[in-house]
């Protein structure tokens, strides 16, 4: 590839220093065509390491929680043994494959009884290790050997108390290995701190990689979120990085001279600012990020191949020291389940819930802003007008997410 | 009819019966509901006596709220949730140009604030 000329560093300073990424248009099919899809479940969803869930969610020895990978077309029991060890199993019984816990939607937790999960068809039961525990009527088998049994393994392992599992018998990297230079980038972070947590989800009809890509770049911010967050009329994208198949960048907000809250938003978010608990704190960012210790920073925006868009927040801009991400969940090549999670510290007084209640209106607001495109874009493009889009500079953690997807697609 | 509100908050009463929901689900309902009119009541009402509403409730636990304080707490919440309506989107009761509120789950939506 020919260097790029100084006029276009200058246009794409960010884009241009990542070569392999080019700086031209990027094909419209993956997004729209049902045979890539299909693809796409071998290629990616079976191949690549998959969040699940936070070690929060099923804290006791136990705990399990159940995550339905329709891409996958399976469910997948995550619990934590008697060892405290964390493991992942298909959730399906191995007498004749009957589902041993029943979900309630795409995520369930609950505790097992006495470390136990039984299924309801014969009651053959099953240890949080796996082991085949119980059979009923085992003498009236030809010769069951139980250890051969066990519930089927799904490879599970845990970063900074996030939970992944990867659907490959025999997965490429571990985790860590898989993350790249993330691992390093965002390790260190009190994720574990913030243990209140609220979930929405929709179904969007559209492409997973068109809901996730409208997640995954600041430039529409002025414009789909002028009623909720007038505040970011002015940002500033910037720190991008490429880490293999995955991205990061940050947006800052250069403060305006004479911009004031609304009332409710100085007096809730005000109570968040000022306290210990909930206020900026730039020194729990990991080094890396925002290594200027700006405090117009408002969040670090890492996109993990191949579906989830991660937020670090440091208790400026948006109040309270969150993070908060995103998921999207193929469930067909025109519908996918997006869940959008906001993890707050714990209030520790009735204002401070009320203030945090206010927070995550904004933000769930401001996600009804951004899910207000996706349908459109997926309809319109499914016209087949269009054969490529074009990206600008700060679009370029779609582009690299898409040269990732290519990659893995061997398309 | 028993006492809604703290006597000093007397002044809310009219609020009481369409804002102070016990969860986020019965709250929204009420917000995609809600007229012009009733958000600019309810936030010119409340909005003045935030400060003092919040430092009553902030004598009590969270979690732990008694009865005589529990009107309150959930009128406050639904203060913190349709402010924003009238601050940002004109009192309108969907954010303008957004995806439909009613298709957004929320897993924890009916979960009681106590
Ligand atoms: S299918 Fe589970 S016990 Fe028979
Ligand atoms: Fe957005």
């Amino acid at each position: 590839m020919a260097a790029a000329s100084d006029e276009l560093k200058r246009a794409m300073p960010y884009t241009t220093r990542y070569p392999e990424l080019g700086t031209g248009p990027i094909d419209v099919a993956p997004l729209i065509d049902p045979d890539l899809f299909e693809l796409e479940k071998e290629k990616i969803f079976r191949k690549t390491w998959l969040l699940v869930g936070r070690e929060e969610e099923i804290p006791e020895p136990g705990d399990y929680k159940v995550r339905q990978i329709d891409v996958a077309s399976t469910s997948v029991i995550v619990v934590r043994d008697k060892t405290g060890k964390i493991n992942a199993f298909h959730n399906l019984c191995t007498h004749r494959g009957n589902k041993i816990i029943q979900e309630e939607g795409a995520q369930t937790t609950g505790r097992t009884r006495s470390h136990l999960m039984t299924c309801r068809f014969h009651a053959w039961s099953f240890s949080t290790d796996g082991k085949l525990h119980g059979v009923p009527k085992e003498e009236n088998f030809n010769k069951l050997d139980k250890n051969c049994l066990g519930l089927k393994t799904i490879h599970c392992e845990q970063w900074q108390g996030f939970i992944f599992i990867n659907l490959d018998k025999t997965p490429e990297k571990n985790l860590v290995e898989y993350l790249e230079g993330m691992a390093d980038q965002f390790a260190g972070y009190p994720y574990h701190e913030s243990t209140v947590s609220y979930r929405y989800s929709t179904v969007l009809n559209c492409n997973w990689k068109v809901a996730m890509y409208a997640f995954s770049e600041g430039y529409h911010v002025p414009t789909i979120h002028a009623a909720t967050l007038p505040s970011l009329a002015k940002i500033e994208q910037i720190d991008y990085q490429c880490f293999g198949p995955h991205s990061t960048s940050a947006l800052y907000v250069p403060p305006v001279a004479g911009m004031q809250p609304t009332p409710a938003t100085g007096n809730l978010g005000g109570r968040l600012v000022t306290s210990k608990q909930h206020g900026p704190h730039l020194d729990l960012l990991p080094e890396k990020i925002n290594p200027e210790r700006r405090t117009d920073f408002q969040f670090e925006f890492p996109v993990f191949f191949p579906n989830l868009v991660l937020h670090l927040g440091a208790g400026n801009g948006y109040p309270g020291m969150t993070y908060f991400h995103h998921q999207f969940w193929p469930l067909s090549v025109g519908q996918t389940l997006w869940e959008g999670t906001n993890y707050f510290r714990p209030p520790k007084t009735p204002s401070e819930r009320v203030a945090i209640a206010h927070t995550n209106a904004l933000h769930r607001n401001a996600w009804l802003e951004d899910t207000s495109t996706m349908e459109d874009t997926y309809a319109a493009l499914c016209s087949g007008a269009l054969d490529e889009m074009v990206l600008m500079d700060e679009e370029i953690m779609i582009r690299n997410t898409h040269r990732a997807w290519h990659e893995y697609m061997g398309v | 009819m028993m006492a809604l509100l703290p006597e000093k908050f007397v002044s809310l009463n009219p609020f009481v019966e369409s804002w102070a929901l016990p969860n986020e689900l019965q709250r929204s309902q009420q917000r995609w509901s809600a007229s012009e009119e009733d958000y600019r009541r309810f936030y010119d009402a409340m909005m003045p006596m935030l400060d003092e509403t919040l430092d009553y409730l902030d004598q009590y636990e969270i979690g732990n709220i008694p009865e005589e304080a529990i009107v309150l707490y959930h009128l406050s919440l639904a203060f913190a949730e349709a402010a924003p309506h009238v601050e940002l989107y004109e009192c309108a009761n969907q954010v303008p140009n957004s995806f439909e509120a009613v298709r957004f789950e929320a897993a924890h939506g009916e979960q009681i604030d106590s």
